[in-house]
């Protein structure tokens, strides 16, 4: 044993390097084999490095933001950097290499964020995700590039997408939408990408696909038109809104028709216009001519309002364009000062100029040439005296200074311009508006308001409420002193009287006193006269009474109510003295008196005083007489005036019609000051109303 | 052995093969040098093992190759409703410092870079200390040998705390951690650190020591 020892310890050292070593390192070369395996695969599978551009970094974050085409991630940003002089902002992308043949100079890439617009919301994924580069190449490989330009946005036309690539121009006066859909019947067939302003700021053009299963929906006598906002119509069958859809109202929409047949099939590339509404979208296909317009530009020294675009431009009162686009004009170099001028281009119809031989826009410009040589000018002119419109005029102008019309290629031609015609009706329209505003308006409502305020008082004037029960209470007072105890004794007293006359003219016969009896009675006769006239005043006060009735029945509501009033005052009046109230006692004392006095005769017999007595009972006699006269007047006339009031009574009655005439009128006259009240307040909130009409 | 290393303070020890004996490695039943078999276990004796150090130095190659990518690649998936963080482990201890968790980071830092790079050197100074002359005594060699082997079942923690966490959350698309590559790399790394440490012959130690005493 011991002496194999020194075999052990030497034969190991000896043997070959190889069969020295232990299998155990197999395990490390297999691990270096698959970590140089890994490591050339990962370095292999790797694809080129790309940098696009974009305006700014919108959230690209670097080992996190993904390249994606058609949503599947293609690649992912592996740095965030800026291009020289910070000017833009450069993402550089690892692309996968199996894509990286296709991602040729004519690949597309921009940067999908969340945008809500009228259309709808996209890229909401990307809320929680963050966003994203998409990218958009054709199917063709081609010659390698690396460096990109962002763009801004999604490309209408993305490559592989079929479809029918057709352009939009506004015609005149239009507008264009951008990003809106087309829609036909009210479904979308295409799309409309980013409007942009020609080079000559005279319309808008933006490209547009309509969808390839829609493309045979197109010819050449399509007519598109602008469906965004909405119209209001007031016609005789009344008021129409029309819009197409909610989506068109806010963001606006193209839709077409194709109104005649016959149109030949649209290539790619072909533009249209796109009219303001369907019906100049008709108009159009029936009115246009196969020849472009001329476009010739006028230059007008004043500013002159009132020129708008679609305004005639008219030779010899014929229309043959219009007024395609008005602008300000500044050119110290060309005018020789910087005062604004006005630019409008014109859009003229050869065809309308009735041109031998070829119908071209060329025709009609050296036809214009040669007639602006001649002295064909053009000028501003009302084309309306109501709106104050103006339009463009052609005029033959005699010894007009030499003119040429300026064509220099690159702008438009230039017309020369003559004095301008136009009337001064804006200012007489002004002066109208003007006398209207200053009409005193205020005041004339004031008065009204005034007016109708006093008659309201009037109407409501307690005086006027009492008057029916001041007559009813005079009435009543009339009754009163007709059926007193006093009047109802007066023909007692005088049976009383003239039984006890009777006795002492028996007496007077028996002691023949009888011519001096004679005397007395003469003297009674007399005195009964003087009484006679004394209350003459009561008939007439009863006349007047009377007349005041009569008169009364004949007034006017009004003017009897007034003197009803007036009536009842001066009745009360007398009827309330105290003469009147003591008449039947004065009476009654005087029958009295001439009774104690007889029967003093009777009893005394003094003839000395049957003189005094007897001149006594004359007066009384007289009176006696009088009363007894005037009494059936009297009670007739209380009887009239009975009759009178009860008339009276009964016309009131009436008053209940006419209490209602007068609410009516009264309404009446409330409307109309409410129908003032608000009219006034219409004024008062829009003064403008009053001039404008409405 | 444990109690042997410890107890070990003399500076002639005698071994095993010098008393002309080998000692069963299973069983640590002893044989006349040169049994093949141990007769009570049947298992090989070797008396020294002469493939000990490229067994080591393999498996410490592995272990170093794949310690590289358990540090270059993430360890953990983090993905939360908004965002998806992976981190590596230098990566998120720094992003716990920065927190203000130095605690948690510092741990991190010592169970996974510290103590791992710590085992590479161990294990590489010993492989070098028996074929070198080495001033560090036998004694202190065979401790570090021992808390290499003792140490290197607890450098699995880290994959078990990946383990768990990548178990407890997942909560679809609201939370969710998963295990990046780092973790695979790792746990190949640790599992190739304790073969590496295990196919160390530690008797070699003291045959150093008598080559160095009879050196000397």
């Amino acid at each position: 044993m011991t002496q194999e020892l020194p075999e052990v310890s030497v034969s190991p050292t000896r043997k070959v390097f190889l069969s020295g070593a232990s299998v155990v390192w197999i395990i490390p070369l297999l691990a270096l084999v698959a970590a140089l395996f890994v490591a050339w695969q990962s370095f292999n599978a790797r694809g080129p490095l790309i940098v696009i551009e974009f305006e700014n970094g919108s959230g690209i974050k670097a080992s996190e933001t993904e390249l994606r085409y058609r949503d599947v991630t293609v690649g992912v940003v592996e740095k965030v950097g800026f291009s020289e002089g910070l000017e833009r902002v450069t993402a550089s992308v690892r692309l996968d290499k199996e894509v990286a043949p296709f991602v040729d100079a004519g690949a597309v890439f921009w940067v999908v964020e969340p945008e809500v617009t009228a259309q709808g919301i996209t890229g909401l994924s990307t809320v929680l995700s963050g966003v994203y580069i998409e990218a958009s190449w054709d199917d063709f490989p081609g010659p390698a590039a690396n460096r990109f330009q962002g763009a801004s946005e999604a490309p209408l036309i993305r490559p592989g997408q079929s479809g029918l690539e057709i352009a939009f121009r506004t015609a005149a006066n239009g507008e264009l939408t951008d990003n809106a859909p087309i829609l036909f019947k009210g479904i979308e067939v295409g799309r409309v990408g980013r409007a942009r302003i020609a080079p000559r700021g005279n319309f808008a053009i933006v490209e547009a696909l309509i969808y390839d299963e829609h493309r045979h929906l197109i010819n050449g006598s399509t007519r598109f038109w602008d469906t965004s906002g909405f119209s209001v119509n007031i016609g005789p069958a009344g008021a129409e809104i029309d819009f197409s859809s909610i989506a068109t109202l806010v963001g606006g929409g193209i839709t077409f028709d194709t109104f005649v047949s016959g149109g030949g099939v649209v290539q790619d590339g072909t533009v249209f216009d796109v009219f303001p509404d369907k019906e100049s979208a008709r108009n159009s296909l029936f009115n246009a001519s196969a020849v472009d317009p001329l476009q010739i530009s006028v230059i007008f020294d004043d500013n002159i309002s009132g020129l708008a675009v679609g305004a005639p431009v008219e030779l010899s009162g014929l229309k043959i364009g219009e007024v395609e686009s008005i602008s300000g004009l500044v050119n110290v170099d060309q005018f020789g000062d910087s005062r604004v001028r006005l630019n409008a281009n014109l859009s003229i119809q050869p065809a309308r100029l009735g041109l031998p031989g070829d119908v071209s826009a060329e025709n009609a410009l050296t036809f214009l040439e040669s007639r602006v040589v001649a002295g064909l000018r053009a000028r501003l002119a009302s084309a309306s005296l109501l709106t104050g419109g103006l339009k463009v005029e052609l005029v033959m102008v005699e010894d007009a200074p030499t003119a040429r019309l300026r064509d220099d290629g690159t702008n438009l031609p230039v017309m020369p311009t003559t004095k301008n015609e136009t009337s001064d009706a804006a200012a007489t329209v002004e002066g109208v508006f003007t006398r209207i505003n200053n009409l005193p308006i205020e005041e004339l409502l004031n008065s009204a308001i005034t007016f109708l305020d006093s008659a309201e008082y009037l109407i409501s004037n307690e005086d006027l409420l009492n008057t029916p029960a001041d007559v009813r209470g005079l009435l009543g007072e009339l009754q009163g002193l007709v059926s007193s105890t006093d009047v109802q004794n007066i023909p007692v007293s005088l049976n009383a009287t003239l039984v006890r006359v009777e006795t002492l003219v028996a007496q007077l016969e028996q002691e023949r006193v009888a011519a001096k009896l004679s005397a007395a009675l003469d003297g009674a006769a007399s005195a009964a006269g003087a009484i006679e006239t004394s209350v003459e005043g009561v008939p007439a006060l009863i006349a007047q009474i009377e007349a005041v009735a009569a008169k009364a029945e004949t007034l006017a509501v009004d003017e009897l109510i007034t003197e009803l009033t007036a009536l009842t005052q001066s009745v009360d009046r007398v009827v309330g003295t105290d003469d009147a109230v003591a008449l039947p006692g004065s009476l009654k004392r005087a029958l009295d008196e001439v009774n104690y006095t007889l029967q003093e005769l009777r009893e005394g017999g003094a003839i000395e005083n049957v003189n005094q007595t007897l001149a006594s009972a004359r007066n009384a006699a007289d009176s006696i007489a009088v009363s007894a006269q005037d009494l059936p007047q009297i009670v007739d006339r209380l009887t009239q005036l009975f009759a009178q009031a009860s008339r009276t009574i009964q016309g009131y009655d009436k008053g209940d019609q006419l209490s209602r005439s007068v609410q009516d009128a009264l309404r009446d006259i409330q409307k109309a000051a409410d129908a003032l009240g608000s009219l006034a307040r219409t004024i008062e909130r829009n003064p403008n109303s009053l001039l404008l009409g409405r | 052995m444990v109690s042997m290393a410890s107890s070990g303070t003399s500076q002639n020890i005698l071994s095993a093969r010098a008393l002309g004996i080998v000692a069963c490695q299973r069983c640590t039943k002893a044989a006349p040098l040169g049994t093949r078999t141990c007769d009570r276990c049947g298992h090989k004796l070797q008396s020294r093992d002469p493939m000990s150090l490229q067994r080591v130095w393999a498996y410490w190659f592995v272990g170093l190759l794949c310690y590289i990518p358990a540090n270059v690649y993430p360890m953990l998936k983090t993905q939360t409703l908004f965002s998806t963080d992976e981190s590596t482990i230098i990566g998120g201890a720094v992003e716990l410092a920065h927190h203000g968790a130095f605690g948690i980071a510092a741990i991190i830092l010592i169970a996974s870079v510290v103590i791992p790079l710590a085992k590479f050197w161990a294990v590489a100074y010993l492989a070098v200390s028996v074929t070198q002359p080495t001033r560090v005594s036998n004694q202190r060699r065979q401790f570090i040998y021992e808390i290499v082997e003792y140490i290197g079942r607890w450098s699995m923690i880290d994959i078990f705390v990946v383990a768990i966490l990548s178990a407890l959350v997942q909560l679809k698309t609201l939370a969710s951690i998963n295990p990046g590559p780092a973790s695979i790399f790792f746990a190949l790394s640790v599992i190739f650190t304790m073969l590496s440490a295990q196919a160390f012959d530690s008797r070699m130690i003291w045959d150093v020591q008598t080559k160095r005493d009879s050196a000397t």
